[in-house]
């Protein structure tokens, strides 16, 4: 075992600073400390609810009622405001049911969202991993490439891919993919750097565990609690992302519902009817923010930075 | 208090004498000799990228320039006459060398890109510069009031306006703008088709809207960052406890101590953001009709303009290469352990 350093020796920046804030109950009230304990748990259940009930609404809810098509409506019914009988959220200029685009729409937002996030972390985190901790000429290579990517204009890609391919959500989720990767890649080497070095990696490597063997059972419980506070934070950048296309009309191909495609065909007549912008936008904006808020929630619990 | 702070400004490090012999074998400028390398090679890297994407495509622009009733010999003939018929490492030499030589080629339409770029350059940096000056000012005062008392009134009231922008898409925020401030209001015009002509009034008219729709996710970002950064320095830094002992008032360990070393994670991320913001700017442009590169950028994808895409996805990488690199050097001037080959970053 390597001898403590001299600063590990001493607990906290010394006996005249005031010290980190380890114990935010000490020299509070019970009550003071009950009330902490419960915003705590609200910052962290309150925009889980909100995630998991709109999941459930996009995935579950039409497979146990009988919704109205999202793609085709009827012409008699066109403009029907908001709590008109059998379309509660009214419906668009062509007569399609306003929730069924927002249920459907969130379905391929969600797909997307998750799809893309989850390949950037697996080849992202891979990457960055394999860069952090062996360092050198592959450091120096696998950096180099995420700088390229970084640098090169992700929206070019997807609408280049989207405009000679043509749009398919399979194709939004590989362009979008070129964006999360890099992004996964430079915070996961961040991190490896930052625990390749601490005492325990030390001792693991005196004890003759050897490269990757290090790398799964020490690197990477230390940093996925990191990538997967981040990789909220990323599900919410894509489905702007998802959203921009759809709305640039280089996403997911027309007939099919988009939060996107609602807000650029609701902005057509947006000064008599601005609620089919607003009822996307808003919604657009409550699932991000509660899938950033549960990010922050988490992170304040794992102590990540 | 005055000597005190002479002696943190000189930080100790000697003459002129010492300096000249400094510039020599210093660490700062092989810092600044391997991060142009490591720029060049990016640039490069993004050239060819988008070079081989484009290419990759299927390949029908003569077609499409020709229209639908052209003979297979006319295509054939334009495609000569555009060199599109030439194999892909040969076209992309050929650009490169033009590259090198300043010139970028000419788009579909014959016009040179160099004189496109110049004439749509001028918006996008004026918008870009506007969201930019105003979200960082703004986040600076901010996070500063934010910071002084965690958790208090303007802390909350920061969190959740951040929290905001930072899950507003910025095209419905754009919307938003629009209807509020254009059409309801009347305040500001909807189109902003005269940004970058060079008059003052139209660029505070016109740029104000999409540079508040560029600028508020920016604005979000860097809030949060500097108030979690000033809030961690004035709990946990012993220069803090210094400044405090010294006898400074709270605003000024704050903003005089505080405030300039969590500048530093800041500068980065600006750096770091600068590539997707440009991304950001193309719909933007779009939405306001601004006469800028990153709405030549879509056209130009619609049209498959592949040296017009080039040329500007150039001036793109060219800026988050340079942003980034002059994040790297700004740390390097304001942190002396970097400037001295001390750190082991």
């Amino acid at each position: 075992m390597a001898a403590p350093r001299p600063e590990a020796a001493l607990p906290g920046p010394g006996l005249l600073a005031p010290g980190p804030p380890l114990l935010p109950s000490a020299g509070v009230s019970p009550r003071r400390l009950a009330s902490q304990r419960l915003g705590r748990a609200l910052r962290l259940w309150v925009p889980a609810g909100i995630v998991v009930l709109i999941l459930a609404t996009c995935f579950l809810l039409p497979l146990v009622t009988r919704m109205p098509s999202p793609t085709n409506g009827n012409i008699l019914d066109a403009g029907d405001p908001p709590f008109s009988p059998g379309h509660w959220l009214g419906t668009d200029p062509v007569g399609v049911d306003v929730f069924s685009q927002l249920v459907y729409g969130g379905q391929v937002a969600f797909e997307v969202g998750l799809a893309v996030t989850a390949i950037g972390v697996v080849v992202g985190g891979l990457l960055g991993i394999t860069a952090g901790y062996f360092g050198g000429w592959v450091d120096a290579l696998l950096s180099r490439v995420v700088d390229i990517l970084i640098a090169f204009p992700a929206l070019v890609l997807a609408l280049a891919i989207a405009e000679g391919l043509g749009p398919s959500e399979v194709h939004v989720i590989w362009a979008l993919s070129v964006f999360s990767i890099p992004a996964f890649g430079r915070l996961s080497r961040g991190a490896t750097l930052v625990v390749r070095d601490l005492e325990f990696m030390v001792a693991a490597r005196l004890a003759g565990t050897r490269g990757w063997r290090v790398i799964a059972r020490h690197v990477l419980p230390n940093i996925l609690p990191g990538l997967v506070t981040f990789s909220l934070l990323g599900i919410g950048i894509v489905i702007i992302l998802e959203g921009a296309l759809d709305y640039l009309g280089y996403g997911i191909p027309p007939p099919t519902a988009s939060w996107g495609a609602m807000i650029a065909n609701g902005q057509t007549v947006l000064t008599a009817q601005p609620e089919y912008v607003l009822i996307p936008s808003v919604v657009l904006v409550v699932v991000v923010a509660a899938l950033n808020m549960l990010g922050d929630a988490l992170r304040e619990r794992w102590g990540v930075r | 208090m005055a000597l005190a702070q002479q002696v943190q400004l000189q930080g100790g490090n000697g003459g002129p004498r010492d300096r000249a012999g400094r510039l020599a074998g210093s660490p700062a400028l092989r810092l600044v000799g391997r991060r142009l390398l490591a720029a060049l090679v990016v640039l490069w890297g993004v050239t060819f990228l988008t070079f081989a994407v484009m290419s990759a495509l299927p390949n029908d622009t003569a077609q499409v320039l020709l229209g639908l009733h052209a003979t297979p010999g006319q295509v054939t003939a334009l495609n000569k006459a555009l060199g599109l018929n030439r194999p892909f490492p040969v076209r992309y030499w050929h650009w490169l060398v033009g590259v090198l030589h300043g010139n970028l080629g000419t788009d579909l339409e014959g016009a040179s890109v160099n004189s496109q770029l110049a004439q749509h350059l001028p918006a996008t940096a004026e918008l870009l510069a506007y969201a930019l000056a105003g979200s960082l000012l703004l986040a600076v005062i901010v996070a500063v009031l934010a910071a002084r008392q965690p958790n208090g009134l303007a802390d909350r009231l920061s969190l959740a306006v951040s929290m905001l922008g930072l899950s507003a898409a910025p095209y419905a925020f754009a919307i938003f703008l629009i209807v509020v401030f254009a059409v309801k209001l009347g305040w500001f015009p909807v189109q902003s088709n005269s940004l970058g002509s060079g008059s003052v009034l139209s660029f505070l008219q016109q740029g104000t809207l999409p540079a508040a729709s560029l600028g508020f996710p920016l604005f979000a970002i860097y809030t949060r960052l500097l108030r979690a950064d000033l809030v961690e320095q004035l709990q946990r830094e012993d220069y803090i406890v210094t400044a405090k002992a010294k006898g400074l008032a709270p605003w000024q360990v704050l903003i005089r101590h505080a405030l300039r070393n969590s500048m530093f994670s800041l500068i980065t991320v600006v750096g770091l953001n600068m590539g997707t913001l440009i991304g950001a700017a193309a719909i933007i442009e779009a939405l306001f009709s601004v006469p800028g590169i990153g709405s030549e950028l879509l056209t130009a994808i619609g049209d498959k303009d592949v040296p017009l895409i080039e040329g500007i996805v150039l001036v793109f990488a060219l800026v988050t290469v340079l942003a980034n690199l002059a994040a790297d050097l700004m740390y390097a001037v304001l942190d002396p352990r970097i400037r001295y080959g001390r750190s082991t970053s």
